[in-house]
């Protein structure tokens, strides 16, 4: 590098030429005309800033000028000459002198050369600094007209440059284009007026197996082939060129493409283009197909509706189900409102549609075209929006009508069976072929029977032990499929208590006709069982009374003459000793025939001599005072369990107390036979409108609780009773209205003697009394 | 009937009882201690008596074959001869019968129970008829 005192450029010879004639030195507006047009021409960015320094550096007798273009954090110096900056040390300070803001001329003294340099900024119509214009000159200041220029050139040159740059940003982004363009996959294909392809995509042409610009020029009918539209037009894609777009499906061997169509209408027809986008929609045509397939031909409704239930699009099935004639019918906005039996039926479905989003197996009842009702079984499902508001409902439908009806059928005739299992009177119970129990009906449970004592236990369980071999000889005959019906037994009933039951045992057969269950039906009789027992006893006691009567007063005729003339016998003093003696005898044994024959109107008498309020409770005392010390003395022992303020009883207290002690009596018999440590335990209660006296001792116990009332049964020895006691307590006791029981004692020794009498009523007490008074 | 008759008729006892032997007792004791018995045997034969004639008393067995008991005698005596009402004792074999029972409690009249001894019948018959 050569060293120069001064910075001289290498300047036409000219110039110098042009001081000394003295001519205006330059004609600015002319010069500055010519920058326009260079400018206008200029593509080329620093060619032009070269040219463009060389001018101003002329135009202001400057010995060096450049353009500082800022680009990015850079600046780039474009002038035609390079002797400055000389040092690397100075194209740094020069940068930063070019990159500087300044509002207008600044001038700074350049010290190696004593020469000054002077900075204009070049400013873009946005304020923003593109540039700095910059010359090297000898004088010192600038003049105003010179300012001026500077000023001027300054802003040419902003002009130039945003006009370059916006240019290069328009290529730029025009290759961009081509470049995105290309870059998408669907087929492009763009087309003049004459039928001439003008464009395509690299797609296009990498399907056809050429360079995108081979096919530029070709007639747009080459691409005939890729996609058979049967347009009868030049062009295969074009269907009515006066549309501004259009947008149909193609197919072609086995391919499908949704084909969108614009056309843009130039100044003149050469300039208007026609672009073609072929969509290759092949794979899901298909998925739609095979679902549309799947839509109409299965056998289950389909449907979309509006959130208010309105179709939008239905299947064949469903159509065929609601019994319309397409589904256009079925889709008019006016089928919802008949479909639904009830406007609530249909508000509850939206509702819960919209509160839950899906519904499964949901039954409706649904109105046909012809008004029929089909129920259904739906699973519907919601599709919401971004906010999660139902747009959407998607369900599909069955036809559950026959189901349903066999079902209803079903459970009718189940509410059916139930109601007659359940309302019976009887026990019925289903037992395994073993006899376990496997149902019981209602009627059990109301009769205190427990659920877990029941199911899964064997009945024999119940069945009273004397009686178990014969339930189940008949459960064995049942299971052997032979009915088995009104089996008498005694069984326990819930409380404990025994019963008297009749069964009926009924076998039920598998589809097999093999019997798996055996039925049976428990009545508990024991009521009737009693009544007629009692019933026959009392029609019993009536005739044995009745015969008794008859009896009584043929044998008191004979017994009245031999009783008299014996009497009269007897009067005569005359008659010998020894006969006096006889007539004793007849006279003794008369008496005691007088007596058994008035035993027997005494259990024959139909009503007692007397009625009048009776303490039972005192009677009780009293009798038993008359035997307690036979009691003592032989460890009887006797306890009282009285109910206090016992209600009395009408009749007579005499009768009464024979009744008692006639019991009183035949207990401790009972028990001196067996032998045990006798106990007597008598307990007087109120049992609703009766009072009932009970006597239950630890003796032998009755042979034959039954007969113990008739006339002359007795197992007593011969002489020590009539065996007419225990029959005048009964007739006593009816007389009174009463009834009078007597049974062993269950699972222990001795028996029980129950005489029930009536309760005396407030008004049959008032009478009495009254009665009694007179 | 005549006025002179009437004091020694007036002491028979009539004694209507359709079983012979018991009638045969009663007349035997009766007439043992000095009464005169005139005999009936059945209802109808004792209201034909009681028509004819005037007694010191009636004894009358209850029951009785033939449309005429001994109930129906003491009606007959009550409405036909209520002077005579006061001297009735009546006998029963059955007094037990519910129809027997409603009679006695229905009238103060006296009742011997069949059998009974002969002391016992002097006795009613001397408390009611009186001494003969």
């Amino acid at each position: 590098m050569r060293e120069r005192k001064t910075i001289s450029a290498r300047r036409p010879a000219a110039a110098p030429g042009r001081k000394t004639t003295g001519r205006p030195k330059h004609d600015y507006s002319k010069e500055l005309m010519e920058l326009v047009v260079e400018a206008a021409n200029s593509r080329v960015l620093p060619e032009f800033l070269r040219g463009f320094a060389e001018r101003a550096a002329e135009m202001l007798d400057a010995e060096w000028a450049g353009v500082g273009e800022i680009v990015g954090s850079r600046v780039e110096i474009y002038s035609r000459t390079t002797d400055f900056p000389a040092t690397e040390k100075e194209r740094e300070w020069l940068a930063q002198g070019l990159r500087r803001r300044r509002p207008g001329l600044e001038v700074l003294p350049l010290m190696r050369t004593g020469q000054h340099i002077a900075f204009y900024p070049i400013y873009a119509s946005d304020a923003e600094l593109m540039g700095t214009l910059c010359m090297v000159r000898k004088a010192v200041g600038f003049s105003q007209a010179e300012e001026k220029l500077l000023a001027a050139l300054a802003s040419h040159a902003a002009l130039s440059m945003e006009k370059v740059r916006r240019f290069s940003q328009l290529e730029r982004s025009k290759k961009q284009w081509v470049e995105d363009i290309d870059a998408i996959s669907d087929y492009i294909a763009v087309h003049d007026h004459a039928w001439k392809i003008v464009r395509t995509n690299r797609s296009l042409a990498t399907e056809l197996g050429i360079p995108p610009a081979a096919l530029v020029g070709e007639p747009i009918s080459s691409l005939r082939h890729i996609a058979e539209t049967g347009s009868a037009l030049p062009c295969p894609f074009c269907r009515d060129t006066r549309e501004a777009r259009e947008e149909y499906i193609a197919t072609s061997a086995g391919r499908t493409f949704l084909v969108s169509t614009s056309r843009t209408r130039g100044v003149t027809e050469e300039e208007s283009r026609t672009i073609h986008v072929l969509k290759d929609i092949t794979d899901r045509r298909e998925a739609e197909r095979r679902y549309r397939e799947l839509f109409d031909s299965i056998q289950e409704g389909l449907f979309f509706a509006t959130p208010e239930g309105q179709f939008l699009d239905v299947n064949d099935a469903l159509v065929r189900m609601l019994g319309y004639e397409s589904a256009e019918e079925l889709l008019r906005a006016d089928v919802s409102a008949h479909l639904y039996p009830t406007q609530a039926a249909k508000a509850r479905l939206v509702s819960a549609i919209a509160e839950r989003g899906a519904l499964r197996n949901y039954e409706e009842t649904l109105r046909k075209k012809d008004g029929g009702l089909l129920h259904t079984m739906q699973n519907i499902s919601a599709v919401r929006d971004a906010l999660g508001h139902v747009v959407q409902i998607r369900g599909l439908m069955l036809d559950v009508t026959e189901q349903k009806m066999f079902q209803s059928q079903l459970q009718r005739e189940r509410d059916f069976n139930q109601k007659i299992l359940n309302t019976t009177q009887s026990m019925i119970l289903v037992l395994d072929t073993a006899g376990l129990i496997s149902y019981a009906n209602r009627r059990c449970y109301e009769a205190g029977y427990r659920k877990d004592e029941l199911i899964g236990h064997r009945l024999v369980e119940w069945v009273e032990s004397s009686h178990q071999k014969d339930f189940d000889a008949a459960l064995q005959t049942t299971a052997h499929g032979q009915q088995v019906d009104n089996l008498e037994l005694r069984a326990r009933r819930a409380d404990g208590s025994l019963g008297h039951f009749s069964i009926s045992l009924s076998p039920m057969r598998d589809e097999a006709n093999q019997v798996n269950n055996v039925v049976v039906v428990m009545t508990d009789i024991t009521d009737a069982a009693l009544l007629q027992a009692k019933l026959a006893h009392a029609e019993k006691m009536a005739t044995i009374g009745r015969l008794v009567s008859g009896v009584a007063h043929e044998v008191n005729n004979p017994l009245a003459a031999i009783l008299g003339f014996t009497d009269l016998l007897l009067e005569n003093p005359e008659m010998p000793i020894a006969a006096r003696e006889d007539l004793q005898i007849i006279l003794q044994e008369t008496q005691r025939t007088k007596e058994i024959v008035q035993d027997l109107l005494s259990f024959a008498r139909q009503r007692p001599t007397q009625k009048e309020p009776v303490n039972v409770n005192a009677v009780l005392r009293q009798t038993i005072k008359l035997r307690s010390y036979d009691f003592s003395s032989h460890g009887v022992e006797v306890s009282e369990d009285f109910e206090a303020n016992l209600s009395p009883t009408l009749g007579d207290a005499q009768q009464l107390q024979q009744v008692f002690l006639n019991i009183l009596n035949n207990a401790y018999d009972a028990i001196q036979e067996s032998g045990n440590h006798g106990r007597i335990r008598i307990r007087t209660r109120r049992a609703e409108d009766d009072i009932e006296v009970a006597f239950m001792d630890n003796g032998t116990g009755v042979v034959d609780p039954e007969r113990i009332f008739d006339p002359f049964f007795t197992t007593k020895q011969a002489g020590k009773g009539t065996g007419l006691g225990l029959s005048i307590c009964y007739g006593i006791v009816r007389a009174h209205g009463g009834e009078i029981l007597c049974w062993n004692n269950e699972g222990e020794s001795g028996s029980t003697f129950v005489v029930r009498l009536p309760a005396a009523t407030e008004t049959a007490l008032a009478a009495a009394v009254k009665e009694a008074g007179r | 009937m005549t006025a002179t008759t009437m004091p020694r008729q007036a002491t028979a006892i009539l004694v209507i009882e359709d079983e012979p032997s018991v009638s045969a007792f009663v007349r035997a004791a009766l007439e043992r201690r000095g009464y005169k018995v005139v005999q009936a045997s059945s209802g109808a034969a004792g209201l034909q008596q009681l028509e004819e004639r005037t007694f010191a008393g009636v004894i009358s067995d209850i029951r009785m074959p033939g449309s005429i008991n001994g109930a129906d005698v003491h009606e007959w005596i009550r409405k036909n001869r209520p002077q005579m009402a006061s001297r009735i004792i009546l006998i029963s074999g059955d007094t037990a019968n519910s129809e027997t029972q409603k009679l006695l409690a229905s009238s103060p009249t006296p009742c011997l129970e069949k059998p009974f001894r002969v002391q016992k019948l002097i006795l009613m018959v001397e408390k009611t008829f009186g001494k003969p």
